[in-house]
């Protein structure tokens, strides 16, 4: 099919563009790199009379240290977050997460501002995001606001967003010192969707035991989360993997498993416990190279 | 798919069972609820709009309900078709007291079929949830608005 008729419009500044989200806000809908709303789109699921075209927002692509911390600009895609230097040495989970998503052409044109705002229930940036404490910026006609990620994912393609507000930018803190990231996903064989995704960083302190361990899992339910009682778990314990392993057994705990015909819900609680503890190991492994 | 769980609402069993078969006051409880008239026969037709996120769409079906048993129980059962797909339920619905007001229990089978159940299916159970969570949310705020049971 395709898609219902639609007024296009293609502002050239971050102003315009939020000018046109909030005279648009009903019936209108921001595109970025479009590969999950141009599809829902030609399948009538969305039907939106008014498209606004981020993609003239250069002002929008970008990878930066930033007061401490690395900002990375909403339509900056995800092909350019595999290949930044920057992110590489400083905030490696970034590029692991990004590598992971989708295929070449969705990488090329796909967004972590769109990712973020879309909040598909399976998305990889969330895992991250969700790990990292990351910040989100909001940017409207009425201003701007910091949006910390604890209150930004609601339910199943909810955020916290305002009609009319748009996602310009996300900052997530720099890896510290010995410290590893790892990002592990159990993908779906034909969509590549995370069937479970799990995002995370364990930093050790100078004895080799476990100082912080952050693990942010997407898939498992309707939004993701963060993995606090398999923080708590191995918190100041040795990172063995016995430990890990108990440690991981925690993964699923407190939250309401989806069920699809790939995975029961009972299967996907096991999955987010098997790569809670693959991730974990080589958060760690990682940890320990210099 | 069977469906299954419970929500609390802040009101006594009566209330909240009187409410639940009031069309005019479920059609203002229902989120993107644009009629839900009385037939004939019984039954209720409904017009709603539906929808998470980005995906909306206009729905109308028919809406019966069965074995009352006041302010216990009912059964009810839903067929119901739009441009994303259709969908055909029957649940049950029962009612207790709890320390808050009163606990509804739900449980039922649904089938979904069309566009969204065939990309979507991964995130169809989910997404009904959510859709279940937001309607007693939305009842729960209207009986939290309605003057209190004589």
């Amino acid at each position: 099919m395709i898609p219902e008729i639609f007024e296009y419009h293609v502002p050239e500044t971050l102003q315009e563009a939020a000018r046109l989200a909030a005279q648009y806000a009903e019936d209108g809908k921001l595109l970025a790199g479009g590969h999950s709303l141009i599809p829902m789109m030609k399948l009538r699921l969305s039907s939106p009379k008014h498209l606004i075209d981020l993609s003239r927002l250069e002002e929008l692509r970008y990878v930066r240290e930033q007061d401490g911390k690395i900002e990375i600009g909403a339509m900056t895609t995800h092909f350019q977050a595999v290949y930044s230097s920057l992110l590489k040495e400083k905030c490696p989970l970034l590029p692991e997460t990004a590598r992971a998503i989708g295929d070449v052409q969705v990488r090329n044109k796909g967004t972590i501002g769109g990712s973020l705002a879309h909040a598909d229930p399976a998305g990889d940036w969330a895992a991250a995001a969700v790990a990292l404490d990351a910040e989100l910026k909001g940017v409207s006609i009425a201003g701007e606001r910091w949006i910390p990620v604890a209150a930004f994912f609601l339910d199943l393609f909810t955020t916290s967003l305002n009609s009319g507000e748009i996602l310009a930018a996300v900052r997530f803190p720099m890896i510290p010192g010995r410290s590893g990231d790892a990002y592990v996903k159990h993908s779906h064989p034909a969509s590549g969707f995370a069937v479970v995704g799990v995002a995370a960083r364990v930093t050790l302190d100078e004895k080799g035991a476990v100082e912080e361990a952050r693990v942010g899992i997407t898939g498992l339910g309707s939004k993701p989360y963060r993995a606090r009682a398999v923080e708590t778990a191995i918190a100041a314990k040795s990172p063995s993997n016995k430990n890990l392993e108990a440690a991981a057994g925690h993964a699923a705990e407190g939250i309401d498993a989806t069920s699809d015909l790939y995975a029961s819900e009972e299967y996907r609680a096991h999955l987010a416990r098997v790569y809670t503890l693959r991730a974990l190991a080589l958060a760690v492994e990682r940890a320990g190279e210099i | 798919m069977k469906m299954e769980g419970t929500y609390e609402v802040p009101a006594p069993r009566e209330v909240v069972y009187a409410h639940l078969l009031d069309p005019e006051k479920l059609a203002q409880a229902l989120p993107g609820c644009k009629k839900l008239e009385p037939s004939p026969d019984g039954s209720y037709h409904a017009e709603m709009t539906v929808g998470i996120g980005a995906i909306k769409g206009s729905y109308h079906g028919r809406v019966e309900i069965l074995d009352q048993v006041p302010p216990e129980r009912f059964r009810m059962m839903v067929n119901g078709q739009g441009k994303g797909g259709f969908l055909k339920g029957e649940g049950t619905l029962a009612l207790t007291d709890s320390a808050g007001g009163t606990t509804v229990h739900y449980s039922g089978d649904a089938q979904v079929g069309g566009i969204f159940a065939a990309v979507g299916q991964r995130m169809i159970q989910a997404a009904t949830k959510q859709i279940l969570r937001e309607f007693f949310q939305a009842f729960a705020k209207l009986l939290q608005q309605a003057p209190p049971a004589q």
